[in-house]
């Protein structure tokens, strides 16, 4: 299996306290990488930092063979990296379908002059419209995000991020705050994509469902990777159950 | 036309062009500027300038642009490198620096500005026309950035920066070329004032014209063309109907920007779109 | 022995723009509003100190009639002017203030006329003392002293009194702050009460010592107290402080050195756009941390 991405010994600090302490971790090309872990392990902001968000103090993200870490966000993305917040950000001003058709228009978007000569919105459109189907979205697609659960807004996020036909999508806590039932569509949706062949790293705290989806678990505990591999092993393992619960 | 109506069309006409180029910073792209008169005055300046020197008009007009574009882009570096709130009070200091370096350059003629600027060649209603064909022209212009995907990409950049950069964006470009377009534009409209005024003054630039320039977007509703495009007429046509608006000008000017912004931010075009929807 | 001069007469100065900026910076801080039109109250205070002084024959009760008025007219303008939009972006509220400064400085060319007015009769304007070789007006002196007694029972007042406290933990976080049982809203009069009213006297001042008051006095005031918010960090008035007295002597050199390339209104702001292209988030705000 190829390898997708590498992250390679990544350190950063916040006001003298060392949120991310030499974190290295590989992601294959198609895997379903989860990365979990208690609270405060430094998963958002490992995360945060292969999407270019931060920029670590030591270590190097590579994608694809590149090394990525001085590339600001925008720059990734159009390597083909897709990213979403924790806390939705949707285009408040745009409707659903017009926040995943900015994306989906990429190619127009790279270069303000490429912009200014291209004013056709109907492949861009019709791109966004079959990539709300997709994602459960269809019948929201006039609707301000404002008016849409939360629910639907994850699946926004994860619908514009789809939208940039990315080769890595990076979810960060794509479950956090949803009802059990909205949680299982959504982890069904990521299992989906993954199945069509992108490759996905997502931050999660709702274990039952990562579980239950991902092909590898990397666990981060104070800034460290403590285990990694196929989830029934590495949940098996004491010191990672020690590290949750802090009982073995 | 009589001489009064194209000397009234003209300024029409330049206040349009200012107008709008300010539109695409702060309507369009969500970037505001409270200096915008420093690039009326470095268009009027550089263009005046070089006509004592002789140059002809096509020159000037283009040198202006050019420089007012240039120092646009400059200023649009800071804009990067400052927050948003910050970003108000830096481009009012661009005012003020502009106009404190011009009032004590005695080759720009200091406090006393430049007189004697040639004229145009043209008649005055023909001078006229040119200045409308331009401010036609700027009109088509941010109607066609309004529907391309440039319009569409500085929504999402005024909307939500860093979202913008998660689809892609290179939100430090669109920023760059909205501050350059906007300013070249007003540039444009210095170098048409020259031939227009005959002689250029400080003061004419000053934290004041970029207020008044402001209110006419404000008034319009930010971001949208037509209703900047009434406003400006209208706020232009104002002191001339109205004796008592000429003497309170700045009175009428004021307190519309208040109450517009108190009572319905989105200016006109708001207006308009409630009542239509 | 320039040297020296420079230095304290641009401290005088930056005492003066202290007196302005901590007002704007207070409401910045609170509310993330660029109080433009601070610079009409200031003016405002200037007016009724003259006004007042002129018809009563008391420079002590033109003050304090300034002090209320400006106070008055501050809490107004927060409560008439940016309250009920505060739901907006930072932009409505930050041009409502603009238009509101505009519209009060037309209503003191108006009623007080373009030419301004002058104190009938003030001494103030020419006593003046040799301190160790430096020549200070009275005004000046009292300026410094003022803004010193001002700002030190501004920082007491925040460190000890409840009232204070409750106004340092809103500024800071406005939720937790009511949770407390703070009354965000009182603390916002308090803010706009306590920042007019030192805008007030600053205006009352700088009428004595120039002997002299304008329609458009608030302007160039108000624009480099503008700055100095900014350069000390929008919202840190420590910040604020120290950018004032730093904005004050370089004004004083810059005027000197600079003289024939800018002028002195210009000198301000061309070091604050320097010093935030350095350090964007000003000389003692926190960086944003990327």
């Amino acid at each position: 299996m190829n390898t997708l991405a590498r992250i390679d010994d990544l350190h950063i600090s916040f006001g003298g306290v060392a949120a991310v302490n030499g974190i290295s971790f590989t992601v294959g090309q198609g895997e379903l990488v989860a990365l979990i872990g208690p609270n405060g392990a430094g998963k958002t902001t490992a995360l945060r930092m292969v999407a270019g968000i931060l920029r670590p103090d030591r270590g190097h993200v590579f994608f694809d063979e590149r090394d990525v870490t001085n590339l600001p966000t925008h720059t990734r993305v159009r390597l083909g990296l897709g990213f979403t917040h924790q806390i939705v950000r949707p285009f408040y001003g745009f409707t659903t379908v017009e926040n995943v058709m900015l994306a989906a228009g990429h190619h127009q978007t790279e270069s303000p002059w490429r912009a200014l000569a291209s004013r056709s919105r109907t492949a861009a459109r019709e791109k966004a419209q079959s990539i709300l189907e997709r994602t459960g979205l269809a019948t929201q697609s006039s609707q301000s995000p404002r008016a849409l659960p939360l629910g639907q807004r994850k699946r926004l996020e994860v619908a514009r991020a789809l939208a940039l036909d990315p080769k890595l999508l990076l979810l960060d806590e794509p479950l956090a705050g949803l009802s059990s039932a909205e949680a299982t569509t959504m982890a069904d949706l990521v299992r989906a994509l993954s199945a069509q062949g992108i490759t996905v790293v997502l931050v999660e705290h709702n274990l039952g469902e990562v579980l239950r989806i991902a092909d590898r678990l990397v666990v981060l505990d104070a800034g460290k990777v403590l285990a990694e591999g196929p989830p029934k092993d590495v949940m098996a393992r004491s010191d990672v159950r020690q590290a949750y619960t802090g009982v073995i | 036309m009589s001489s009064y109506i194209a000397s009234l069309v003209s300024v029409i006409g330049i206040n349009l062009i200012l107008a709008l180029g300010l539109n695409i910073i702060t309507g369009f792209c969500g970037q505001v500027s409270l200096g915008h008169a420093a690039f009326y005055g470095l268009g009027a300046y550089t263009a005046a300038y070089l006509a004592k020197l002789g140059a002809p008009l096509p020159v000037t007009l283009l040198a202006g642009t050019a420089m007012a574009g240039a120092i646009g882009v400059v200023v649009g570096l800071t804009s990067l490198r400052v927050r948003h709130d910050f970003l108000a009070v830096t481009t009012m200091g661009i005012g003020f620096v502009f106009l404190g370096f011009v009032r004590k350059q005695k080759w720009l003629g200091g406090e006393l500005g430049i007189s004697g600027i040639p004229g145009s060649g043209l008649d005055p209603v023909s001078y006229a026309l040119l200045i409308v064909a331009f401010a036609a022209a700027v009109l088509g212009f941010c109607l066609w950035i309004k529907h391309s995907w440039m319009g569409f990409t500085f929504d999402a950049v005024a909307d939500d920066e860093d979202a913008a950069r998660t689809v892609g964006v290179d939100v430090s470009i669109y920023k760059l070329t909205a501050f350059g377009i906007g300013t070249a534009l007003a540039g444009l409209a210095g170098g048409l004032y020259i031939y227009f005024a005959r002689i250029i003054l400080p003061d004419t630039f000053d934290f004041v014209q970029s207020i008044a320039i402001l209110t006419m977007v404000v008034i319009g509703g930010t971001g949208s063309v037509w209703g900047v495009f009434a406003a400006t007429v209208a706020l232009t046509l104002l002191p001339e109907v109205s004796r008592a608006a000429a003497d309170y000008r700045l009175l009428i000017f004021g307190a519309m920007l208040m109450l517009v912004m108190r009572f319905s931010p989105g200016g006109l075009a708001g207006l308009a779109r409630r009542r239509l929807a | 022995m320039l040297f020296a001069e420079l230095i304290v007469k641009g401290l005088v100065y930056g005492c003066m723009y202290a007196m302005m900026a901590v007002g704007l910076t207070l409401v910045y801080g609170l509310l993330r509003i660029l109080h433009i039109a601070h610079a009409g109250v200031f003016a405002l205070g200037a007016y009724m100190t003259v006004v007042v002084t002129n018809a009563t024959g008391s420079l002590a009760l033109g003050f304090l009639v300034a002090v209320v008025v400006s106070a008055a007219a501050g809490t107004a303008i927060y409560r008439l002017a940016y309250q009920p939009i505060l739901h907006h972006s930072a932009f409505v509220p930050m041009v409502v203030s603009i238009g509101l400064f505009i519209v009060m400085q037309e209503a003191f060319r108006m009623i007080f006329g373009a030419y301004g007015i002058a104190f009938d009769n003030n001494p103030w304007y020419v006593a003046n003392v040799d301190l160790a070789g430096i020549n200070l007006t009275y005004v000046e002196i009292a300026m410094v002293i003022m803004s010193v007694v001002l700002l030190v029972g501004f920082g007491l007042f925040a460190g000890l009194t409840r009232v204070g406290i409750g106004w340092r933990a809103t500024v800071s976080d406005p939720q937790m702050a009511t949770s407390f049982g703070v009354d965000a809203v009182r603390v916002r009069y308090v803010n706009f009460l306590f920042g007019s009213a030192l805008a007030g006297i600053a205006g009352g001042l700088v009428g004595l010592l120039n002997n002299y008051v304008e329609p458009t006095m608030g302007g160039s005031v108000s624009y480099k107290a503008l700055a100095i918010v900014v350069l000390g960090g929008l919202g840190s008035v420590r910040g604020t402080l120290v950018a004032s007295l730093v904005l004050g002597v370089v004004e004083a050199f810059g005027a000197i050195y600079l003289a024939d390339i800018f002028d002195r209104d210009a000198i301000g702001f061309l070091f604050l756009i320097a010093v935030l292209m350095v350090r964007p988030q000003g000389l003692l705000g926190r960086s944003s941390g990327k």
